[in-house]
């Protein structure tokens, strides 16, 4: 079905205006967007975000993923402010310690706590595709690419990404076996083929020290017909010594969980200016799909794309704590006694909850202070109840005697993260 | 051939609410006048679903036998295209799908991949097991690994036979 000569006047003069700079109101750029994006001709198209929103992003990486053609390639940059993304198919109280999340950085350098690592508001984001969880700053640029699900490899454009950092003299890039990109830290040179993005000529023996440092993780959603491949790229992130403390959850140790664990790598800066990337990654891109000479035209998006429907409802969707909270596959908190050593005498408590998809459906509960009629009732209080629907936990127990001990155990360890909508 | 499939469908849809109507309104006295639309209709219905579907997204669905609930799974194809499967999201008993509706998603390597539905209808059952054992998918992707079991409402369109989907893969 061809699309009417009206409708194809409207798309050309849409793109007209977008590459000559014009600044159109919100509302007509985003429907230019939204018409180049489906426009069944523009097979290779290239776009990049003003917006520094992680739930924006992802919105609009997702609305791409639903709305190119069929046949189309698709590349997107982005670079999101401060905040740790975990996978579809995660554990926030596994996998983040969201405590540090909202504390401000003034608080962090205090001397009453030197060592919380805080740098201020950091968002907590589960992205739509699967693996683990990462953190981003804007010293990370997230590259994605969207093409046919039949064409579609886990290594093909890692590979084209390795290609780019080598012609900027990364030579030490390469693709690993995990499908990230990792730098080789070997201080011995050896000779190596210039096009095998898999091996440099700093490769070690597997196992060999020093590991190699990882500076991309990848993920990837596939869905009718289409997949997307996404991933972060440190260049010059300043937070490097605290990401792994944003990455370690203070209640692992208490957590048994279905779902997907993340699986931690040194990470490293590769040391690029994000310009510097972005644009020869653009290049890159270009080339492999055979447009070096025609590359396509650099489209920019960012908050007006909010008018477009379906971006506006998967943005509102990812700010949900029913989104956060509520797709956390089960799991079991399980703290004894044991546990507590060196909390004061106050905290005699053993408690073993199951939670799932964020509803809490069973708790094992003892407390040697208050005996078996205030384990019933923490019981009834607690056994149904959406986990999204408590909040802080010593509101949710204020007013019952002798529930501080277990307000504490709960804060500590099974804290329930704030969200940017309800 | 179109023509053809597109009235032997209106005959079923017929056959179908013909059959249905009376059933509610008349339990008794229409019994033998039932009988016939009702063999007529399991004959053109399994004309079509003799054999297990598959749908270009890589799942599979099978009729029982009784010809009310459709069984829906991933294919062996794409089964072992996605790798070691560590997570499965089932959907809820009770809630209903269009077709073309993602009712779950499975992760492998990295990559959440929605499953998609080919038929309109309930969900009335779930296979729970995969819940402890996703893997089970790779292990027997057309047999224990099914994810889900949909009240049948009316016949699918667009879906491959065996030989046809295995043509479709070849290709890809």
């Amino acid at each position: 079905m061809a699309p009417s000569r009206g409708l194809l006047r409207l798309r050309q003069l849409s793109a007209a205006s977008c590459r000559y700079g014009s600044i159109a109101s919100g509302r007509r750029a985003a429907s230019s967007f939204a018409q180049h994006l489906t426009n069944p001709s523009a097979k290779l198209q290239s776009y990049i975000s003003r917006s520094r929103d992680p739930f924006l992003n992802l919105s609009i990486e997702d609305y791409v993923l639903r709305h190119s053609p069929p046949d189309s390639v698709v590349l997107f940059l982005y670079t999101n402010r401060p905040c740790v993304v975990i996978g579809r198919n995660q554990n926030p109280w596994l996998e983040v310690n969201l405590g540090i999340l909202k504390v401000a950085p003034e608080q962090g350098s205090s001397f009453s706590n030197p060592e919380l690592p805080a740098i201020g508001d950091v968002d907590l984001v589960r992205r739509r595709s699967g693996g683990g969880a990462v953190f981003h700053d804007e010293g990370n640029v997230n590259w994605s690419i969207t093409c046919p699900r039949a064409d579609f490899t886990r290594d093909k454009h890692a590979e084209m990404v390795v290609r780019a950092l080598r012609r900027l003299g990364i030579e030490r890039a390469r693709v690993n076996e995990r499908h990230d990109i990792v730098l080789d830290q070997g201080h011995e040179r050896r000779t190596s083929d210039p096009s095998d993005t898999h091996r440099t000529a700093y490769t070690g023996d597997e196992g060999a020290q020093p590991r190699p440092l990882k500076v991309s993780g990848s993920a990837y959603k596939l869905t009718r017909g289409r997949a997307l491949h996404h991933a972060t790229t440190l260049l010059a992130s300043p937070n490097l010594h605290i990401i792994p403390q944003y990455l370690h959850a203070p209640a692992k140790k208490f957590i048994e969980a279905k779902g997907v664990e993340s699986v931690s790598s040194p990470v490293g800066n590769i040391g690029l200016e994000n310009d510097i990337f972005q644009q020869r990654l653009q290049e890159e891109f270009a080339t492999m799909y055979g447009a070096r000479d025609t590359p396509p035209v650099v489209r920019t998006v960012g908050e007006a794309e909010l008018d477009i429907p379906e971006i506006r409802k998967g943005y509102e969707e990812l700010r949900t704590k029913e989104w956060l909270l509520s797709q956390t596959p089960q799991f079991r908190l399980k703290v004894d006694k044991s546990d507590l050593d060196g909390w004061s005498h106050e905290l005699n408590v053993l408690l073993d909850i199951n939670i799932h998809h964020g509803v809490i459906k069973s708790v094992d509960y003892s407390d040697f202070l208050y005996g078996t009629d205030r384990e019933a009732q923490i019981r009834f209080a607690l056994v149904g109840k959406k986990l999204q629907d408590i909040g802080d936990w010593h509101d949710f127990f204020r007013g019952r005697e002798g529930t501080e001990a277990l307000a504490e155990c709960l804060t500590r360890w099974l804290p329930i993260p704030d969200t940017p909508g309800a | 051939m179109a023509a053809r499939l597109s009235v032997a469908r209106a005959a079923r849809q017929l056959t179908s609410s013909a059959a249905r109507r009376p059933a509610t309104a008349y339990p008794v006295s229409c019994q033998r006048w039932q009988k016939a639309p009702i063999q007529s209709r399991l004959f053109t219905v399994s004309a079509q679903w003799e054999e297990k579907k598959y749908t270009e997204d890589h799942e599979w669905v099978e009729l029982s036998a009784d010809g009310k609930t459709a069984t829906l799974g991933i294919s062996t194809y794409a089964a072992k295209a996605l790798g070691d499967i560590v997570f499965c999201e089932l959907p809820q008993v009770g809630v209903e799908f269009s077709s073309g509706d993602a009712i779950g998603a499975v992760e492998s390597v990295k990559s959440a991949s929605d499953i998609l539905t080919p038929i309109s209808g309930e969900v009335v059952e779930v296979n729970s097991a995969l819940e402890e054992v996703p893997g089970g998918i790779n292990k027997d992707p057309e047999g224990e690994g099914w994810i889900a079991k949909i009240a049948v409402q009316a016949e699918p369109e667009g879906l491959m036979s065996a030989e046809e989907y295995k043509k479709h893969t070849e290709e890809a």
